[in-house]
């Protein structure tokens, strides 16, 4: 390709960006609030699913625990918002560091297996999680969960705390993307393809995992954290394995192997739930059968499909 | 004093020896309900390599016919015993169907994709159990003759368990000797060991498949079958037994048949135990055992490392 080309479209894309960006910000001059906090759970499922894919779609680790993350994120928030006076943005930013700290534990553990092993051991340490909050009354609440958690007057309206989770989201989508285009995020696909040899030419895949896990459980709490605030209420079915599946679908429904999968993945699938919802209770049998048909016809998700796609088309364009 | 400590040291005082073997006799029972579902799973990814989520769900679907079949037959004499029969059958066949249709299509994917597939059969079949019977929980009346209780040193206990506690050995003897002197266990052996090697020697590779889905789902819906005389079927059965199957496995081993029995075995056992300690964390203790044998011993204790 010539570099004019190349040039070219990456001003075309910059240009789609900013009117994608644009358009989010104007949202609320649109819709209802209803319809706001739709956007806003996308948002955060899509901050979610994107701190996920950095481990599953970059690095080729299936984990199947990260709402274990997500969950400590929005704990660690809400406990020190409810037991102490400390302000919102100390207890704002304990969330993802907590989350990234229990990352480091955990993960120490986890790289040490790969595949199944590597999936049922994330498994097992979130679901001890769930435990753990599920059953220590005393300083999570247990199964009660955690609610009317008090928020700054100044996010309580439904469009402030949009425009603050807009913030925070496309900051940290902007340096997950940094990630994954520095020689960091290179390298993790280089250990994805092949494992082996990536070890053999010097690079420490344990360390690089461990690395991977812990950015992706950071996000992850940033999600926790911002959904926190969203919902205003904690429960401990937020670390559950369903979640945590959730999390997975939404991944795959946009391709895993593209940054904005799991972006598109996250709306269509809360779209999908909220208009099906509305007209039956039976809404997991119809994602079932939406996962199936995806993996039997969609192979690269709603993203992949796009951009295979597009690449069709430029290619004929080439051509003609 | 914390609340943990003060359950243990209740309980403590009322522990005596017959108190401890009712409570070891509960755990293997519990345990050996477990090993006839645990053993399918450890079956079907042996062989198939296929981590199969939907096995849960399957053995809940198994508890749904064993009501159903009862509740049709329940003017005949022994009517569980007829479902006892027809239940994991029809488990199995449809399972069978499941992997002709579907799973078939998945073997070369990436491992992620068959997680979502069978995780996307656990909601399909989840909803359509929920459509055919219902949210209610279902029970089952304790079969004829087992009603009454035995008598372990003076201390009651249910027949039925006892029938379950002999369950258990009766699969494992079966199953071995299905694995060691049959054709087909010969063929599953060969399969377990290098597929495509069994292939070119000319087994028929896609129907010893479905074979042997077919019998981790007749074992799925056995175990669904005798739970329900025990602990109703109701929604959401399938996940809880899923995580515990998942935790047998690891500490048995993937995939190997012996390390299932053991793994149930010690199940049973940490959980009746952890109940008595802190009724409430007796899923944490067996989690922890099952983090402890992944660290140490990642293939399990009876199984082989890669």
């Amino acid at each position: 390709m010539k570099p004019s080309m190349g040039n070219r479209k990456k001003t075309k894309s910059m240009f789609g960006l900013i009117a994608v960006m644009v358009g989010f910000l104007i949202l609320p001059g649109f819709l209802s609030e209803g319809w706001i906090s739709l956007v806003n759970e996308m948002l955060i499922l899509a901050l979610a699913a994107c701190g996920l894919n950095l481990m599953l779609g970059y690095a080729g680790m299936v984990s199947f625990g990260p709402a274990g993350f997500y969950a400590v994120g929005a704990y660690a928030t809400a406990l020190i918002l409810i037991d102490t006076n400390l302000p919102f943005a100390l207890a704002f930013a304990a969330g993802p560091l907590v989350a990234a700290a229990s990352a480091v534990l955990i993960g120490w553990f986890c790289v040490r297996l790969t595949q199944v092993y590597f999936a049922l051991l994330t498994l097992a340490f979130a679901q001890i999680i769930h435990t753990i909050i599920f059953e220590w009354y005393a300083f999570t609440r247990g199964d009660n969960g955690i609610v009317d958690i008090p928020i700054p007057q100044m996010l309580k309206s439904i469009t402030h705390y949009y425009y603050f989770s807009f913030f925070i989201i496309i900051l940290c989508l902007a340096l997950l993307w940094l990630i994954i285009k520095s020689p960091f995020g290179k390298t993790l696909q280089a250990m994805r393809e092949n494992a082996q040899r990536a070890e053999s030419i010097g690079i420490n895949v344990r360390l690089y995992q461990l690395s991977t896990f812990v950015l992706s459980g950071f996000f992850l709490g940033v999600a926790g954290s911002l959904f926190c605030g969203f919902n205003k209420n904690v429960f401990p079915n937020y670390a559950h394995w369903i979640k945590s599946t959730e999390m997975l679908v939404v991944c795959l429904l946009g391709g895993i192997y593209n940054f904005f999968g799991p972006i598109v993945g996250s709306i269509v699938y809360l779209f999908l739930d909220k208009v099906i919802t509305g007209y039956t209770q039976f809404w997991p049998l119809v994602l079932g059968l939406i996962i199936i048909l995806l993996l039997l016809f969609l192979r690269g998700g709603i993203a992949g499909f796009i951009a295979e796609r597009m690449a069709l088309r430029r290619r004929r364009g080439e051509q003609a | 004093m914390d609340p943990f400590w003060e359950t243990l040291e209740r309980n403590s005082k009322h522990m005596n020896l017959q108190g401890i073997i009712i409570q070891i006799l509960s755990g293997i029972s519990t345990g050996m309900v477990i090993f006839l579902i645990a053993v399918g799973l450890s079956l079907v990814f042996g062989t198939l390599r296929i981590l199969n989520l939907a096995h849960g769900t399957l053995y809940m679907m198994g508890a749904y016919l064993c009501y159903w079949v009862s509740s049709v037959l329940t003017s005949f004499g022994g009517a569980f015993w007829w479902s006892l029969l027809l239940a994991p059958i029809g488990v199995a066949i449809f399972g069978g169907l499941i992997e002709v249709i579907l799973l078939r299509r998945i073997y070369d994917r990436e491992h992620l994709d068959q997680y979502l597939l069978t995780f996307a059969l656990v909601l399909v079949i989840g909803d359509l159990c929920k459509l055919a019977w219902g949210v209610e929980y279902h029970l089952v009346t304790t079969p004829w003759p087992f009603q009454g209780p035995v008598f372990v040193m003076g201390m009651p206990f249910p027949s039925y368990n006892v029938f379950l506690i002999a369950c258990g050995p009766v699969i494992f003897i079966g199953l071995w000797a299905l694995i060691h002197y049959t054709r087909l266990g010969k063929v599953i052996r060969a399969m377990t060991y290098n597929r495509e090697m069994a292939n070119a020697l000319g087994t028929n590779v896609p129907r010893a498949y479905t074979v042997v889905f077919m019998l981790g789902c007749w074992l799925a819906g056995l175990g669904g079958t005798l739970v329900v005389p025990t602990a109703s079927a109701m929604p959401g059965m399938d996940m809880i037994v899923l995580i515990e199957c998942f935790i047998i496995i690891v500490i048995g081993g993937l995939g190997s048949l012996s390390g299932a029995f053991l793994g149930s075995l010690i199940f049973g056992l940490v959980n009746a135990f952890g109940i008595l300690v802190a009724p409430r964390l007796a899923v944490a203790f067996a989690f922890i055992l099952m983090i402890v044998i992944l660290i140490i011993r990642p293939w399990g204790l009876m199984g082989e490392p890669e």
